[in-house]
């Protein structure tokens, strides 16, 4: 089964993570928070599926376009 | 199939018999009609593109294509008798998209890949009779791009080296002041071709069957011993979402023909006319009531830009340039109450909306295409300055969006600052009409400065946080301070903005204002004259 990749659109800290795993997420949803430019930053799912794990952790730093978690639809 | 020979005496005296002429004028039309024949035809199909002619054919006014140089290609004899013709690799012509008159034109990757052909004068690509058509009715044009440039067989051909340029751009860049230029890639283009598909005013290429790029795999190999697919050097998700080299893909070529129509439909036949209006089934009245929760309160957590735009301009009006490109940025165009604008937010969801590199060259563009066909600009505004960091110093933002900034105050049709959160720096700077009306609306959670008030209190107040007891509450202190003062009320009072209005009068107030400018915008048609030296 394919893959869905969650990736974060910036450069920041892990904030929060709002889902767990094993959770369904639909399209839309928040997955995690970053802090970035003082700002909540959400890596929003673009697709729904369910989470399969996490790669970062709370305060984890993140690089733009990273991928930080990985569901499958 | 052939054509008789022509040699048979006159028929008789007043009804001369221009029959065999006809004939062979219908052969050769046939001829063209059939591109590069049914097997190459099939194989391109097979690759999940469409020929050129299919291509005109979906993309304008049922019938309306008059094709030229419909002729233009090699013949093949037999003494004198004609048996074939090879088309010239380019179709093109004159043709209406919703009734407006259109140049429109492509290779026919079917011969010969679509490359150049020599004859006494081009057809399109760089330069040739479609460019000069656009130019000389002052109409827009289309290019189908579907071809892959130069080829060094064509030194063979010649018997010499073309000197580059000899078909330059020179008429493209012409056009780039004059008329709209769109530029759909329909295939792997490199070299010419692809340099033609920048110079547009808003360009657009297919998901899985174009790419684009300054040379293709066989030649990065070569030079660079990189082994790469043409997909991964030069397909959407580079060109469109990493570079920013073409604005915006679609998932079909049908999807790319409506997106083509619709962007036309915003832009006016040349720089001497204004865009078309439209009647607006959505009343300029109309106060949107969920414009005012859409701001989160705390100044944290960002909100979806693009879903307030959608709640300000005329229903389902908003068409978005580059949406995966520089996503700091919101760019597109749209009608209120039927006039069209130019639309530009930032994007709190990605780096609070910071202006970063891709977001400055998403800018400039934007705003120097709305100036040059006289749109009229509105900013929503929610930009905390450049993006900081090394990364960003490195990546040179610091020039690119001095350049937005100096765009911005070169541009000379009317603009609307709304201001919806911050609109700090040089950046917010960017987005006001410093040599125009410098009209600035602030909604009540609008904010502005020289530096946000958190960054900037630990660096003016350095001394006086360091000898506090506790340096921390003492930054607090100083930053609750400013905070009460910076109020966007204050600044009313001292007419330091314009207005402060409720969130949900954005629309009438901007709609009053804009319907007003249209006669102004009268006075301005024409070419802009372009000076000075951009940063």
């Amino acid at each position: 089964m394919a893959e869905i990749e969650a990736r974060t659109d910036v450069t920041g800290a892990v904030w929060k993570i709002v889902t767990q795993v094993g959770q369904r997420v639909e399209a839309g949803d928040t997955i995690m928070i970053i802090e970035s430019m003082k700002m909540e930053i959400p890596v929003i799912s673009e697709e729904g599926g369910v989470i399969q794990k996490f790669l970062v952790e709370e305060k984890t730093p993140v690089s733009e376009g990273q991928v930080v978690a990985v569901l499958t639809p | 199939m052939s054509v008789k020979d022509q040699s048979k005496p006159h028929a008789q005296a007043g009804r001369e018999d221009w029959g065999p002429e006809v004939e062979e004028l219908r052969f050769r039309r046939a001829e063209a009609r059939a591109l590069g024949g049914a097997a190459a035809v099939a194989k391109h199909h097979e690759r999940g593109r469409l020929t050129i002619r299919e291509r005109v054919e979906r993309l304008v006014d049922a019938n309306s294509f008059q094709e030229v140089g419909t002729l233009t290609g090699q013949g093949r004899y037999e003494g004198t008798r004609l048996t074939g013709v090879t088309p010239a690799p380019y179709v093109m012509g004159l043709a209406s998209i919703d009734g407006r008159p259109v140049a429109v034109g492509g290779e026919d990757f079917t011969i010969r890949g679509g490359s150049s052909w020599s004859g006494d004068r081009k057809k399109g690509g760089q330069g040739g009779f479609v460019e000069d058509l656009a130019a000389s009715y002052c109409i827009p044009l289309v290019n189908l791009i579907d071809g892959a440039g130069g080829s060094v067989t064509s030194i063979n051909r010649r018997g010499h080296a073309v000197f580059p340029g000899v078909h330059g751009f020179e008429r493209s860049v012409e056009l780039l002041g004059k008329v709209p230029v769109v530029c759909a890639v329909l295939g792997s283009a490199a070299g010419g071709p692809a340099g033609r598909a920048i110079l547009s005013h808003w360009s657009v290429m297919v998901d899985g069957t174009s790419q684009v790029f300054a040379a293709g795999p066989p030649v990065v190999e070569r030079s660079l011993g990189q082994k790469i697919s043409k997909e991964d050097l030069g397909g959407p998700q580079i060109a469109v979402d990493v570079a920013g080299t073409i604005d915006n893909r679609v998932a079909s070529e049908d999807a790319c023909f409506a997106e083509i129509r619709r962007f036309l439909s915003y832009m006016p036949a040349n720089v001497w006319e204004l865009p078309p209006q439209v009647p607006s089934a959505d009343s300029a009245d109309r106060r949107d009531e969920e414009l005012l929760s859409l701001v989160p309160k705390d100044r944290r957590r960002p909100y979806n830009m693009k879903k307030l735009i959608g709640h300000v301009v005329d229903r389902n009006s908003f068409f978005e340039f580059q949406p995966t490109f520089g996503k700091a940025l919101i760019t597109g165009l749209a009608r209120m109450n039927g006039k069209v604008v130019g639309v530009v937010g930032n994007n709190p969801m990605i780096y609070g909306g910071a202006m970063d590199v891709k977001a400055a060259r998403k800018q400039v563009r934007f705003v120097e295409m709305c100036d040059c066909f006289h749109i009229p600009l509105i900013f929503f505004v929610d930009v905390p300055g450049f993006m900081v960091g090394k990364d960003a110093e490195s990546a040179g933002t610091l020039r690119e969006g001095m350049r937005a900034v100096f765009v911005g105050l070169q541009a000379t049709v009317p603009m609307y600052t709304v201001v919806v959160r911050k609109c700090y720096g040089m950046a917010g700077m960017g987005t006001t009409d410093k040599n125009g009306l410098d009209f600035k609306i602030a909604w009540p959670s609008a904010e502005w400065g020289s530096l946000p008030i958190e960054g900037g209190v630990a660096a003016a107040f350095r001394r006086e946080i360091e000898s506090a007891p506790d340096a921390k509450a003492r930054e607090q202190e100083i930053e609750a301070r400013l905070r009460a003062v910076a109020s966007p009320f204050r600044t009313a009072e001292a007419f330091g903005v314009e207005e402060i209005i409720d969130p949900r009068e954005t629309r009438p107030y901007l709609c009053r204002f804009i319907d007003a400018a249209q006669a102004r915008l009268k006075t301005t048609l024409g070419p802009k004259a372009k000076y000075g030296v951009r940063p």
